[in-house]
Order: structure tokens, then sequence, then C-alpha cells
């Protein structure tokens, strides 16, 4: 690099944090920079917008893995044990409950429907835990369940929207954008945040719930693929090998140089250093994304299997991910959605499957990473988009057993980074109908989640369109849960 | 605010004091300005006064009374206990002020309070804050400014430059010589068409000596059929416009007629407020033709959700609260959206304003229903033509249905109008479910139509024929206004239902029928056709007698072959309850709106106007069958409710449809002009205040979007928001002049277009250094020309046009060029891409299928949108994915095989030739030296290696684009391809420079 160059470098740094290069979005990384962080120019990180940032007060977390449920599984066939309903199975809802309720499909007056499935204490704790639970059970000490979350929306897209981008409205940056635009990425070779996604659909909220708004798409969510290309466009086109690739990117960076000599746009300079990432990106992604290294005992243990894409299998590529310092992993798995429509929508059939296909390797990633010393600095956080009711949906009269979409009260659990092992927050009403204690809404966990990763979700906020836009909502509202933080 | 105040009572009611604070310590009469004043003054003022007023109140005006956002009186004269004033500042209701906002009220300033409201609340009208006026500038209407002296005079081509420069020189700057006219070439063409010149109209412009060279490409380019599609690009953000529904199935919608409207109005330059209106209201206009209905479908691209259990109210109030949201960003740059939940402090609007305007954009058809109705179908071609021919006569005749006045008119509505509210409304004729039989089944079309088939005959519900194998059935499942399939070739199908009415009169029905149709009632034959057609609704209508009692209906439907299908429903039936509620007062209490909605009913009824009516209907069943039968795409439309229909609108206590707070009218924000005199408070009204010549932001915002595509940065660098807390503009004089030229200019976006072309600020070259760039990092100064990334439609079109593999060909459906497989997953929906096939791969990027929840990932990674609501802006990054698509993607490297095609087959025949040849192709400016050697010794590094490698060499020159002509060698076009692939990834060629 000639003086020249590394002039430009300097001002493409400045540049860069005082708003050229990426529009709007650097507009505000400025301000943030600038303002409430300024403690926090990058210097030998480099310049890059994914360049790790310090946080604003020692995080509990480094990282995250969201595991969403997809479809929103019943929390009480999992963890919210209702003896009380099993009494009253097959009984009218009481009329209070009722009153001014909007459901999703169920019509006419309900009746109340008790858990087919036993719960046992498990760990030292003695945390309570459903039957179809058994290898979560095994690692009860280390989750923290939450029984009080609830949501304000019963449909799944504007509910998983609500969840991610702290509003049911589209257009808002989702919490992993959020987080990688506040901390930065750990490794430059990979995405700072990656989703992955199994059960063959993506998410009812589209890609929106992964998107990155008005934040510079650099922090959108890249989806790792588990067949085909393992990010699009990663893969060279046929006939041409790494070599060639290496030479023709040789001949790009020449020409660009010499173009950046002529006009001087340090902007040119930045996409001479984002061509080679990208072709670092060509051999790290697959890299990462290759489970086959993995030990056969450590397939034995997640129940991955690399040549069929799983959700087993996503889970320890999340593990993967992290240990290469990606900063927040989100799953999605969809097959959740049990209306009790079908025998594919059950409660008998299906959810058994579901947890099955789910929950041993959830135990497993949890095992693997406190075995590797990750599990402290890596939050995992597991939730559906909202809860399931208390009674039986039995649309058109149906067999078989389901619940409906259910936005007072759902259960979900955290483990590692920072929180309280062996825990159970919060509580429900004796039919588990509304949160009674603790109650935790949606913006509620966000505001926790970016507490634990180092960052005040007050404060982190990007001006756009006149407003402080932030994660958690323009109301001071939300608030951080510390009782589940360890 | 325009609220009218409440009445003050006078009667001063003294009642018990608290016990804390003795009746002496209070003055016998409380005088507002004495003693109420100060503490509003020391407690409210700081957040409810002036310029902020939180909540939607403002204490420094006696409109305060009526209360903020919460919907609740705040000061109810005479009645301190009602008056939520007091509930708020004693904390039992959300204390104020608040806790961390300042002490709470004394006990004896309370009682004050108290005190003040029981005497009656006076508030002298002298006692009251004048409001200043707007003194955010953006509110503040344009002026036009004298040019500014500047030093540098002779580089001054336009009004644009003298104001550029006053402002360099102030910085200490001074323009950037006039780029070359390569560069000049290629920025006017990516910049008003969007797609690269040929080498052809690239040498053209080069070798032209005429003085006027210039003015000349611009003119030609403003004339091109692809400028429309370059700039429709840029509002179809704004329009949020996609093939899709979004939401969880996202459905495919058809709507690009809308799209293909959009670029035909740029095309022929649409003058912008003509632009606006028929976008926002063309239904309106007094002769509304097809092509402005389908403007319409401008606010038509909200989101509807067929999830599962959702509510239509719902969804059709977030869709009116998307429109309100995306009129605020598209004309007046400003973000109302917030306002839908509380009004903030700084905004300029507040949130009983932001409810005025949706008020406007409540009363359309549409509410959210998958079939997303109301729909217009519109052919192409001639038939448009005759079709607005009708559509002129429905105007007309509506008209006159509407403007019939006559003293008998008036007498017969004031008699049904007494008899309605005396009398109530006469329950409407009952019912029953269909019965119905069929097919009976003849020999041909004919013998169908005439025999007489036993039901004919005799109504026996009990009765089967054809050996048991006919029998009457109840078909619930046959219900009202909506047309049912039936099958059957030469066959007939009976409809039998009894019709109760509790008192004699008339009843009018409307049918549809594939094909004949025959109608008896009570054994009369009331309707026949013989027709061969396919069945819509409304077909034919007729008007019958009821006899007081049962009524018996029959219906024959004739088919001939293939499909055939039935549609009925009874017109007129019941009452709209506020039509009976309006006729319930007396005449003299109506107001104008509601002697209005009467008077409109009353002429669908009215029996003098049976003969309007029925031209009018005739007219109208032409129209539909000239629809029907051309075809043609359909087209979701807006479409106002009748008068007697209108919904009421109110506030949403905090955004939520289902809490209402107090009823608004139609009416516009206080801070920003007035509504005009002359036009209807309506949506056709608002349309008309958009672009009223008082508005301060309309022509700003539009004249700083089109500077903003021009230069990469806005004037107003916050182009989506030019409200209090977004940036002010660099050259505020200059945006001024802009705004207003572009008004006198007749809203001319062309002329505005080359105005800026025009300009030497733009001509400018764009080269910088490191000293400039130190002084000015984003150009803010404008002492360089623009340099920026070609938005994700350009990088696509022009390694499209740059291989030769762009289709020219305009409008239509949306196209799916290819996409790797698995990207579509979407829940609930089998929906499939099928890659288009022939010239639709390659057709410009704004034609690509746009699915909300799952977008053509190329453009996502160069920042295209989702497009579920309006972008003004889209961001600008730089990653390593946007490297990936254009150096790897499947329709990146055809356009790279396609180029090396081309630079075999016409490129010359040395090696250096070819080079320039392919470089020019993308670059446009032929290569210096260093770049034409290093592109040498790339090409004959790879030819070197293909020749080892024959193999490889045949899929790096074939794999996408197929098998290659067999005159060429494949390792020379193998080479060629990798070269063709650096071009196409250069920085030059993926940005405007």
């Amino acid at each position: 690099m000639n003086v020249f160059q590394k002039q430009l470098q300097g001002i493409t740094r400045r540049h860069f944090l005082h708003g050229g290069t990426a529009g709007l979005g650097a507009i505000a990384l400025s301000s943030l920079l600038a303002g409430e962080r300024a403690q926090a120019t990058p210097t030998e990180a480099g310049p890059g917008p994914l360049s790790p940032r310090p946080s604003h007060h020692p995080a509990r977390a480094k990282n995250v893995i969201y595991l969403h449920m997809a479809g929103s599984p019943p929390q009480q066939e999992l963890f919210d044990f209702k003896p009380k309903l099993r009494e009253l199975n097959d009984q009218d809802c009481p009329d209070e409950f009722l009153e001014g309720e909007r459901f999703a499909f169920i019509k006419g007056h309900p009746q109340l429907l008790g858990s087919p499935y036993e719960f046992a204490h498990h760990g030292q704790s003695g945390l309570m835990l459903s039957e179809l639970l058994p290898n979560l059970g095994e690692v009860a000490d280390d989750l923290c369940v939450i029984k009080s979350m609830w949501t304000d929306q019963f449909n799944h897209a504007p509910a998983q929207l609500m969840l991610y981008t702290g509003t049911s409205q589209f257009g808002k940056p989702s919490m992993g954008s959020w987080v990688t635009y506040g901390l930065g990425s750990e490794n430059q070779d990979l995405p700072g945040f990656v989703v992955l996604v199994s059960g063959d659909k993506v998410p009812s909220a589209g890609k929106s719930v992964w998107g990155s708004g008005f934040l510079p798409s650099v922090f959108q969510g890249v989806q790792c693929r588990t067949s085909g290309e393992p990010v699009l466009y990663v893969t060279n086109p046929k006939g041409m090998d790494r070599a060639g690739r290496r030479r023709s990117l040789d001949a790009i960076r020449d020409l660009n140089e010499m173009q950046l000599a002529e006009v001087g746009d340090p902007e040119t300079l930045t996409r001479i250093e984002q061509y080679e990432l990208a072709y670092r990106m060509q051999v790290s992604v697959p890299e990462v994304m290759d489970i086959s290294s993995e030990s056969v005992a450590t397939h034995a243990m997640y129940g991955s299997d690399p040549s069929q894409p799983s959700f087993a299998n996503n889970c320890l590529l999340a593990r993967r991910m992290v240990e290469s310092g990606v900063r927040f992993v989100q799953l999605f798995d969809w097959g959740w959605d049990v209306h009790g429509t079908g025998k594919t929508t059950d409660l008998i059939s299906q959810l058994p499957k579901k947890c099955r296909q789910t929950e041993r390797p959830i135990a497993a990633l949890i095992t693997d990473l406190k075995q590797r010393g990750l599990l402290d600095e890596t939050l995992i956080v597991w939730s559906g988009e909202f809860g399931r009711t208390p009674m039986n949906e039995k649309r058109d009269n149906s067999k078989f057993l389901g619940r409906d979409h259910h936005p007072h009260s759902m259960s979900m659990f955290m483990a590692g980074g920072g929180v309280k092992g062996g825990f159970s927050y919060g509580a429900t009403d004796e039919l588990g109908y509304f949160a009674t204690e603790n109650r935790m809404f949606v913006n509620d966990l966000q505001a926790t989640i970016l507490h634990l990763l180092g960052l005040d979700p007050y404060e982190f906020h990007v001006p756009y369109q006149g407003l402080k836009q932030r994660l958690i909502g323009p109301t001071e509202d939300p608030k951080i849960h510390h009782d589940l933080i360890a | 605010m325009s609220h009218a105040l409440r009445p003050l009572f006078a009667l001063a009611l003294i009642a018990a004091l608290p016990a804390s604070v003795t009746a002496a310590e209070l003055p016998e009469h409380v005088d507002f300005v004495r003693d109420v004043q100060p503490i509003l003054e020391a407690s409210c003022y700081d957040c409810h006064a002036g310029g902020t007023a939180e909540g939607g109140i403002r204490w420094d005006r006696k409109s305060a009374f009526i209360g903020g956002d919460s919907g609740e009186v705040a000061v109810e004269p005479g009645q301190p206990e009602e008056s939520s004033l007091i509930a708020r500042v004693r904390g039992e209701d959300e204390l104020m002020p608040p806790e961390d906002e300042g002490e709470p009220l004394s006990e004896s300033q309370i009682a004050l309070l108290e005190r003040w409201i029981e005497q009656g609340a006076e508030w002298p009208d002298t006692a009251q804050a004048v409001d200043e006026g707007p003194r955010h500038w953006s509110l503040i209407k344009p002026e036009k400014h004298a040019l500014p002296t500047t030093a540098h005079q002779d580089w001054v081509r336009n009004s644009i430059d003298p104001f550029v420069a006053a402002r360099m020189e102030a910085e200490g700057l001074k323009p950037s010589p006039e780029a070359d006219r390569y560069t000049l070439v290629r920025r006017l063409y990516l910049d008003i068409i969007g797609i690269p010149p040929t080498l052809d109209q690239v040498d053209r412009f080069v070798n032209d000596p005429r003085p006027d060279a210039y003015e000349r490409l611009v003119d030609r380019l403003l004339d091109s059929r692809h400028y429309g599609e370059r700039w429709a690009r840029m509002w179809l953000d704004l329009a949020r416009y996609a093939d899709t529904q979004g939401y969880e199935k996202d459905n495919r919608r058809t709507i690009h007629r809308y799209r293909d409207w959009v670029i035909g109005a740029f095309n022929r330059d649409l003058p912008f407020d003509r632009f606006t209106i028929e976008q926002m209201a063309g239904d309106m206009l007094p002769v509304p033709t097809t092509e402005q209905y389908i403007a319409t479908a401008f606010h038509r691209n909200t989101m509807t959700n067929t999830e599962g259990g959702t509510d239509d109210e719902e969804f059709r109030s977030a869709a009116v609260v998307d429109r309100v949201n995306t009129t605020g960003q598209v004309w007046l740059g400003l973000t109302v959206g917030c306002a839908q939940c509380h009004s903030h402090k700084y905004d300029p609007i507040t949130q009983r304003e932001y409810y005025e305007l949706y008020a406007f954009l409540n009363q359309t058809a549409d509410n959210d229903q998958p079939n997303e109705a109301p729909v217009l179908s519109s052919p192409l071609g001639e038939v448009i033509g005759e079709i607005d021919a009708l559509l002129v006569k429905i105007a007309r005749q509506k008209r006159a249905l509407a403007e019939y006045r006559s003293a008998e008119l008036a007498a017969a509505q004031t008699a049904w109008a007494t008899q309605l509210a005396e009398q109530g409304p006469s329950p409407p004729p009952k019912l029953s479910t269909w019965q119905f039989i069929g097919p009976f089944v003849a020999e041909s079309y004919g013998a169908a139509l005439s025999t007489s088939f036993p039901p004919e005959q005799e109504i026996d519900l009990t009765q089967t024929y054809d050996d048991g194998q006919l029998r009457w059935e109840a078909k619930p499942e046959y219900v009202d206004n909506k047309v049912h399939e039936l099958s059957g070739d030469y066959s007939s199908f009976y409809f039998y239902r009894t019709i109760e009415a509790s008192v004699p009169g008339p009843l009018d029905l409307s049918f549809g029928s594939d094909d004949s149709i025959k109608v008896w009632l009570n054994g009369r034959v009331v309707h026949d056709k013989q027709i061969g057609r396919s069945a819509f609704p409304d077909q034919d209508r007729i008007s019958v007698q009821l006899r007081q009692g049962e009524n018996q209906l029959l219906v024959k439907i004739v088919n001939a072959t293939g499909k055939g299908g039935f549609f009925f429903r009874a017109l007129g039936g019941e009452l709209p309850k506020n039509v009976v509620e309006i006729a319930q007062k007396s005449p003299e209490s109506r107001t104008t709106d509601e002697q209005d909605a009467l008077a409109a009913y009353y002429r669908t009824i009215a029996p003098l106007l049976k003969p309007l009516r029925d031209q009018l209907f005739e007219t109208e069943s032409r129209l539909q069958s000239l629809r029907a039968k051309s075809g043609g795409p359909t087209t979701p439309i807006m479409l106002e409710l009748e008068d007697f229909k209108r919904r009421e609108t109110h506030v949403m206590v905090r955004g939520s449809f289902l809490t209402k707070g107090p009823r608004v009218e139609p009416g516009v924000p206080a801070s920003l002009h007035p509504f005009p005199e002359d036009v209807p408070r309506n949506r056709l009204g608002l349309a008309y205040w958009l672009v009223d010549k008082n508005n301060p932001l309309t022509a700003r915002v539009m004249v700083n979007r089109f500077w903003e595509q021009m230069f990469g940065r806005g004037l107003v660098a916050t182009s989506e928001d030019f409200g209090t807390q977004g940036v002010p503009p660099t050259h505020p004089e200059l945006l001024d002049r802009l705004a207003i030229e572009f008004m006198e200019q007749g809203w001319s976006m062309k002329k505005l277009v080359k105005h800026i072309a025009m300009s030497a600020t733009y001509r400018q070259s764009s080269h910088t250094t490191p000293a400039l760039m130190e002084k000015d990092p984003e150009n803010r100064w404008l002492a360089r020309g623009p340099r920026f990334r070609l938005e994700a439609e350009m990088v696509r079109d022009q390694a499209l046009a740059s291989s030769g593999l762009l289709s020219r060909k305009m409008f239509g459906k949306s196209v799916m060029p290819p996409q790797p497989p698995g990207v579509w997953q979407v829940v609930y929906s089998g929906d499939k891409w099928e890659t288009s096939v022939g010239e639709d791969r390659y057709r410009r990027g704004l034609y690509t299928f746009w699915r909300r929840t799952s977008p053509y990932p190329s453009m996502i990674a160069f920042d295209a949108t989702s497009r579920e609501i309006c972008t003004v802006k889209r961001t600008r990054t730089n990653t390593p994915l946007a490297a990936l698509v254009t150096l790897n993607d499947p329709v990146y490297v055809e356009a790279a095989q396609a180029l090396a095609r081309r630079v075999v087959e016409d490129g010359g025949s040395n090696l250096e030739d070819r080079v320039t040849f392919a470089f020019r192709r993308c670059l446009v400016r032929p290569p210096r030296a260093a770049e034409l050697n290093r592109i040498v010794a790339l090409y004959e590094t790879e030819l070197a290696h293909y020749r080892q490698h024959p193999e490889e060499a045949k899929q790096m020159a074939t794999d996408v684009l197929g098998e290659a002509p067999a005159e060429m060698d494949v390792v020379e076009l193998a080479a060629w391809t990798v070269v063709a692939n650096v071009l196409l990834n250069l920085d030059e060629t993926l940005t405007k420079g």
C-alpha cells in the first residue's frame, strides 16, 4: 500500500464514521459512536462496519443463539405445569376469560384442555419439565425458564415482527441486526448475523424477521443454507477454480487501484476490501458450514447427520458459528403451529415429533458449549412468537387435540450468557390463561437481552425519520428483568 | 388547531371545598390571569405550550379544554369532577406533572383550579397564546431568492449554479472542471434512462461538434421511452409497489397495470400535480378514465392479510394507517406515523390531526379482502377507447341522477322520510335457502331451452325424476352475491326459493347466468333471456312486485357446453342504519352531511327516478360485458363509498383500532397551509391540498428527491424527514428556488431533470483529492460532480445492456429471471418461482417479480427493499455479499459469457481492439494504456490456463448461456468470459462517476 492509499484509508475510516460510505446508516452510526459511545472508535480492528465495538457496560454474554420454534409451541405441554387445567379438562372455559377476546380460529364457547403429558422435577434445582423434554431435563440446572412472557399479537407474522423488531409493523431492524450494529462481530471473514432455517419453511413474517430495516444492509441476517450453496452466490462459476478467482480478483484490484489513483474516491478502496473479504468468505463460509469434520461422538450427541439437513445440524452449526466469532445466530424451526386440525398439527403426534427433533440437539448444544467453556459467554434463547390457548381449538369439530394462538401467556427459556440456571421465573394463573407474576412483555425480553450483551436498551438508538428508533420501542415501559440475571 | 371551543357555562356552582383547604384561603372569584395561568405556566408549560404539545395538549390556549390524545375532556366548565385536569394533578389518573418533570401541585393550587372550573372556567381570549406561526424552516412557504453573485460567474450555466458557487466560496472551495464527454454521456444515460449508452451512441455524442450537443443529448434522453422506466423505479419504492399481498401467506396480486401507468405517466411528463391527483383520487374525478382508475392503485399497494382468523377491519384500518403514513412521507416528507399513537412534543402534527387526515382516506370500499375487491378489469388496446366512452356516459348519467331536482322529488322524499321515521323501516323480505335440481340433459342447446322440464310445470320438492337420479336439494352453499359454477352440456338447472314479504312492494333482483336464463315469480315469467355468455355479477336486473306473504321464485339456467354459472342478489332490501337514524331526526336538525346522505340514499330507490337509474344500469351493464369480453389484467382500485355508507372516524387510543377515542372529521394539520376553500372536503380535496401552491412541502420534497437521485445526496440529506428532527438543507435558497420553478414550470418533472442536468454543478468532474475529501467527504458543498454506486436495478440493467442481452420490451406481467432454487419457501403457500423463458429472462430490473416476504436476492444485496412499506431512501452499502452477486450469480456469469461472444464477433481482430471493445461496453471510455496492458495480461494468462483445461473452458464459456456458435473457439470464449466478469465487477462499472 503506498502512502497515498494509506492516507486515503485513514480518510475512509473517518469517512465511514462520519457518514459518507453507507448513507443514512453510517450517519446514524457516526452519531451513535460520536454520541453515547464516543470511546468506541475502532482502531486496530480495522475500519469495517462489522469491526468489534465495545459495549456500554461490561457484557455478561458475547454472543446469542436464538432458537425460534416458529408457529409457537404449547407451553402447557412443555414448561407450564397446570394440574388445575387437567382437573377441569373438557369443561367450558370460564366466561370471564372470554369477554372481549378474539381468537384466530376458535369459534363458539371453547372447552379447557388439560395436558396429556406428565411433568417431573429435574436436576438439583428441581425444575418442572414435561416428559416430552427428557434430554433438556439432563441440563435443567442450566435452564432459566420464564413462564410469564406475553405479547399483544396473535397472528404469526405480526407476532414474529413484534418479537424481533419491537413492533408489529414492517420496516424496522431485527434484533440480530441491532446487536451486530451495536457490537460488530469477532470474525471479519464471516457474516456477523447468521440465520439457519429448518423445517423447509421460512418464518411467517418472511425475511423481515432478520431484515436490517433502516440500518445498512450489511447488518441484515445472512441466511446460511444447509443445502445448495451455504450462502447465495458464494460458489465460483463453473469452470473457474479458486486460483482462477484469485487471478481475476488480482486484476480487479489492480484496475481498481488505477481508478483510485485517477479519481481518488476512498469508496473504491472500500470496494477493494469488500472483494477481498468476499474471497475469504468463499472459503470461510463453506468451512464453518461443513460439519462432516465433527467427531462421531459429537454427531451422536446432537443427532446430527451431514447428509441430511435438520434442526440438529443447525444446532451444531450454531456452536461452530459462535466458536468462530459470529455475533448472533438465529435458528428458525417450522412445524410448531399445533392447532389440532389433523395428525400433523396435533398434540399427540406432531408435538412429540417436534420435541424429538429438537430437544436433544438443544441439550447437546448446551452441554457442548459448556464443555468448551463457551456457555458463559453465549446466551441461548428458546421461544415461539406467542403462547397457545389453555382451550382445545376443535376447529370444525376436529377430533385431534390442539391449541389456538394465545398472546396472554407463553413460556420460554434462556441458558448461559449470564442468566440464572435451574431457575423458574414468573407464573401464570391457575388455568395458565394470563401471565400473572413477573409479567414479561416481549419488549422486556429485548431489553433484558440487550442488557446482558452490555448494551443499554434505553440509550441504544438510531435517529431515523425524526425519532430515536430503538429495538424496545418508543415508550419507557419496557424493563430489564434483573431477577433472572445471575 | 381548529377545534371549536365548548360553550362556557356561566353558572358558577359553589361546591364544598376539600377539607384541607379552608374557603377563606381562596379568592372569592378566581381570576384566570391572576390565579390560574401562573400555575399552568410554572407546572405545565414545559411540555404543553408553544411548539410543544406533548400528548396533543397545549395549556397556553383555551382549546386545551377538549383534551388531548387520551380522549378525555380536560376541563368541563362547572364540573371539576368531570375534568381530567383535576384527576391528573391529583394523581388519580396519570400524575401531572410526572414525578421526574416537576413538583406535584399543592393542595391549595389544586383547590384554586377546582374553584376556577366550578365558577365556569373563564379564560379570556386575550390570555391565549397567539400562534406565532410555524417556525420550522420547511413549514414556511418557499421564497424566490435572487441569484447570489459569485466570483465564478463564468462558470455559471443556469440558476442552480450561482447558489452552489456562492456556498462553495463561503467554504473556501472552488468548482471542479467539467467532466470529459465520455463521463458525461455515461452519467446522463444512467441518470436519465438508467441504462448505459451503446458504443455508437457514445461516439455520436463525443464527436458531435455542435455547441448544443450536450443539450441535444439531454433532450433526446428525456424523449426516450426508457426515461419512464428509470424514474418509475424511484416512484415504485415510494408507492411500495409489489406483486404480492404481504403478511404470512403473501399471495400473488395482479397490479402491474399500475406499474405501467407510472412508467407511462413519466414518459408523457404528466405534470406532478395531475400525477398526484390521479393517484390519490383519480376515481373521484368528474369523468374518470380507465387510466385514472388504474392510477388509484397507488394506495392499493397496501398489504392484505389473509392469515387465519384475522379481523378484516383490523387490517383494513392497518391499510388506511399505511396510506396516511405514505401520503405524509411521499408528499410532505414528514413522518406522521408516530402521531398514530400519541402526539410528540415537537412534531408538526398531533394525534387528533393524524386521525383527521385518516378520515379523508377512511371512506374507500376496499376492506382487506383476499380477492382485493374492488378491482377493475382493464383491457389493453383499442377497446379502452370504447370503455372510456362508456365511462363518460356513466359519469354523465350519474350526474343527471344526482343533480335531478324537482318539487315532486323533494315532496316524495319528505313523504318517504316521514313514513320511515314514523313506522321505522319495514322488515326486508325474507329469502329462503335455494332449492336446486339439475341437470336435466337434452339433445341440444335448443332442446334444453325449449323443453319444459317438470319443475316448470309444478314445484314439488319431494318429487324425484330420472329414476330417482334427480331430486330437489337444499343448497345453502349457493349464497347470494357470488357466481356459482354449474357443469353439464345442453343442460337445464332449476333454482327455487320463497320470498316472504311483510308488506307488498317492489324488489329489484339481479342475475348473472351462463348461458341462458328464465325467471318466474309466482308462476309468471318475469325475465327471459336467450344468450351465450359467461356468468358475471349483475348481468341482468329486473324489478318485480311482491305480494304480501309468500312469493315463489323459480330460475332456470340453461348451459350450452363447458362451464355454466349462476349469480343472484336482491337489491335494496335492507336500509342502512344511519339512513333510518337521519330520517328520525327533525329535518331542521339534520346536518348538511346528513341531508346529503339521506338524499343520496333516496335517489337509489325513488320511483320517480327509476328511468334514470335504468339508463345508468343499462350503460353499466354494457361496460361490464365489454370488459368481460375483452379480458385484460385486473387492478385493485380505490373507490369511494356512497354518501350513505360513509364510515365514522375516531381517534384510536394508543393506535389500537379497538379503542375508540373522540370522533373526528376530515381535516388538515394546523401547522400546514389551510385547506383550499373551493374543493370538496374529501380524498379528492386532500389531493388538491397536497399540490396547493401554498403547500410549503410538496414541491420542496419532490425537487429534493430528484436532486438526490442525480447527486446521490439531497439538498436536504434526510429526504425522508423534513421535520424538526431532520437535517436542514445545505442550500436552502437553491431548494426554494427549485421548488418554486418546479411549480412555475407547470410541475413538469422532465423540465426539472433537464434543469439539473444542464447546470454546471452537475457537469463537474467527480475526481477528488485527499485535501478535498478531508474538507468535504460527503460532497455537501458540491465542489465536484456526483460519484456513487448504482442502484440495484441499474446494476442488473447495465450488465445485461453491456453484454447485449437486455430486452427492451416494456410493460406487462412481472417476470421471473433466474434465481437460485430454494429461495422461495413460503409458509402455507405452494407458490413456485417459475423461471421466465425467452426475452423475459433479460428484462429490466423493474419488471422483476417482487415478492414481499422473499424479494429477488441479488437486488436485496444491492439495497433494494422488500416494499412492504413506503421507502423514501435506499441505503447504499458496500459489502462482500454484493460482490459475490456480480462475481458469481449465474445472471452475471451469463452476461459475461454473452459479452465474451460479442467481443469475438464484433470486437475487431487484434487483441487490443477487442479489449478496448469489451472495456468500452462496460465503462464507455477507452482504456488507458496501463489498463489495457493489465487486461491483455489477464486475457493471456486465462487463455493459457484454459488451453490446458478444455473441459473447464467449456463450462466457463457456456454453462449458463448455452452452446457456443460452432465457429467460435470455446477456449478463447472462456478467457473472454473471465475478462468480462472482471470488467462487470470494476468499481468504475458499478459506480456512476
